[in-house]
């Protein structure tokens, strides 16, 4: 494809998802906000283990962080369950989410600067499990099994909230909750990809891909090989903090179900479909990966061989069916594309170039 | 140039591995601005004691010292920072463009962070920049600018023994260690490469200390020449000097006077 077409299609997406909220019902905009906070978080992991090269099992342990701390530091203190929290306004709160799961991926970071790939993503797994034995049992600040609600996003004094008493109306179509918070979601994904893009075409970007390309090279060319491995978990925190944070506001409840190991799989799934390395790439497959089970399960009905979820019908749950479905994309990927969604889209490199390679 | 090329004094390094002597006792000085060979027949240490220097091993015993500095025990991205660069035997590149790893070669010199490079600020620019304007000086010296935007995985063999080089000398180094330059390439590339050395010493006025098993090559180019062997230096000197050694002759050529009296018999 060519840098202009490329641009045009790259500028219609965006006037489509602009224009969406205004079309879309509310189970399309809920989807696509859910997968929205995948593409934040997926783009997190793919910093840190498609360009440094740095196994992370324990992504989930971080998106619960930011789910669970933007839920703690903007929730009501005091309240009559036993729940407690500082009550900040929900920007702020935001904010301070993403800057409190950085601080929790920094506080990893001798551990992350030392451990080589694999090693890391053994080393992290212990965090999912940590995670779910705190959220289970600290009751005070997570509320346990049954989890807490979150307190809506409010920019400003405008609420992101649904059952608006102002009952807004834009261009003629109700503007709720859900599709306020599309915009804000829609501005945190820019923001991500932007950032994302331009470390990776940046300093930090080429000293991370030398990291990962070869650890000798990159401490001979200067750059310091612990340090940029910590500094690239620290990153890729941040990208989950806030990802776990919208994932939050999006579920309006957060429950410790939510953060077990097949997250953290399912981001890993994410960055491999897309391509490893490939911020672009990592986005496209979480909008895949997080859509496919939303799309099975609002058409099970229509669909054949699915069995409703907790209908006891024979045939797979539309859950269950759509990891079917990225598991087999995996082996596809792996197989047929090792470079991923960002592979397919990629010239080809010249082939009378690669014949002088010995 | 931030400062002139300097000594490199080495003092009696030994390198052992669990019972293996690499290096044993090895001393030599690399005078300021002058290109120096380390030649000697394979698993003679040359690589072990390339990998002391850039700090990728850590010496047993004894000490390099280079401007007065003592780089035993340094970390290599501290080596780095004092001007020391080095080129590796089996090309070492990163995936991407040329350009992108000549920029990895800045990184000592340039600043930017994460958050001034995430968020574009003007002075993250500017400096990427800057710097890309050299890295483009630099290629073009060595003969690579055409390849500047391309990617290394496509480029011929001695345009990415090229780009290693060129890589290199972005970080503006005083001292460069280049590890079997010319292997695996034709006579008319080694020539062209050797002719690039030459002026990478006339041009920069750097110290070049070089690996390489090319006699021809080593005899013309190099200013002085130290012989090892078995991890031992068994000489050291002039080319002249070396190459009428016993010692070198024995360990070196010897294995020819021995094919030719094989082939006499």
């Amino acid at each position: 494809m060519s840098e202009i077409s490329k641009r045009a299609v790259a500028g219609v997406g965006v006037l489509v998802l602009l224009a969406l909220p205004f079309y879309a019902t509310g189970f399309w905009l809920q989807s696509g906000l859910f997968a929205m906070a995948a593409v934040i978080g997926a783009i997190g992991l793919s910093l840190l283990t498609g360009t440094t090269g740095q196994l992370s099992l324990g992504h989930a342990f971080f998106l619960a962080v930011g789910a669970y701390g933007y839920v703690w530091l903007s929730g009501p203190a005091g309240a009559a369950d036993g729940l407690t929290g500082l009550g900040l306004p929900p920007l702020l709160a935001f904010g301070l989410a993403v800057a409190l799961t950085g601080l929790a991926g920094g506080l990893l970071s001798p551990i992350a600067g030392r451990l080589r790939g694999m090693y890391l993503g053994v080393a992290t797994l212990a965090l999912v499990f940590i995670g779910q034995h705190v959220m289970l049992n600290a009751h005070t600040v997570t509320g346990g099994y049954n989890g807490r609600s979150v307190p809506p996003m409010d920019l400003f004094g405008f609420a992101l909230a649904d059952a608006s008493p102002q009952g807004l109306l834009v261009l003629g179509v109700p503007f709720g909750g859900l599709e306020r918070l599309w915009y804000f979601g829609l501005a945190l994904v820019a923001l991500a990809l932007l950032t994302a893009r331009n470390l990776l075409r940046g300093r930090p970007g080429r000293a991370l891909g030398a990291v990962r390309d070869s650890e000798v090279a990159a401490a001979v060319m200067g750059v310091p090989v612990a340090r940029y491995r910590s500094a690239a978990f620290v990153v890729s925190c941040l990208y989950a903090g806030a990802g776990g944070a919208l994932l939050a506001l999006v579920f309006r409840r957060v429950v410790p179900e939510t953060f077990g190991l097949v997250l953290s799989i399912d981001y890993l799934a994410m960055i491999v479909i897309g391509g490893l390395g490939s911020v672009g790439g990592a986005a496209a497959a979480a909008v895949l990966v997080t859509l496919l089970p939303q799309v099975l399960t609002g058409y099970a009905d229509d669909l054949p061989l699915l069995a409703r979820a907790g209908s006891g019908a024979a045939g797979p749950t539309p859950g269950e069916a759509a990891r079917y479905l990225y598991g087999a994309a995996i082996v596809l990927v792996l197989t047929l594309a090792p470079q991923g969604l960002a592979g397919l889209t990629r010239r080809r490199p010249r082939k009378t170039l690669q014949e002088h390679t010995p | 140039m931030t400062a002139a090329a300097a000594e490199l004094r080495v003092d009696g390094v030994t390198v052992r591995f669990a019972g293996l002597t690499a290096l044993d006792e090895v001393s030599f000085t690399v005078a300021p601005g002058s290109i120096h060979a380390l030649i000697g027949p394979n698993g003679a240490g040359k690589s072990t004691c390339f990998n002391v220097l850039s700090g990728v091993y850590r010496a047993t015993e004894g000490s390099v010292h280079y401007d007065g500095r003592e780089l035993t025990g340094l970390a290599p991205h501290r080596i780095a920072g004092i001007g020391v660069a080095r080129t590796f035997q089996n090309i070492v590149l990163t995936a991407g463009t040329v350009a992108d790893n000549l920029m990895l070669g800045r990184h000592g010199l340039t600043t930017a962070g994460f958050a001034s490079t995430a968020l574009r600020l003007p002075k993250a620019v500017r400096e990427q920049r800057r710097h890309r304007e050299r890295a483009y000086e630099i290629a073009d010296f060595l003969g690579i600018a055409a390849h500047f935007e391309q990617p290394v995985g496509p480029l011929s063999y001695g345009d990415r023994k090229r780009v290693e080089i060129a890589r290199a000398l972005c970080m503006e180094p005083r001292l460069l260690l280049l590890d079997e330059p010319v292997a695996g390439m034709n006579p008319t590339e080694r020539l062209a490469m050797a002719a690039t050395i030459a002026a990478v010493r006339a041009e920069l006025g750097i110290s070049i200390l070089i690996v390489e098993h090319d006699m021809g090559m080593v005899m013309r180019l190099a200013d002085a020449v130290t012989v090892l062997d078995f991890g031992r230096r068994i000489a050291d000197g002039t080319p002249e000097s070396v190459q009428r050694d016993p010692a070198v002759i024995a360990a070196y050529l010897g294995q020819q006077q021995e094919q030719q009296k094989e082939e006499s018999a």
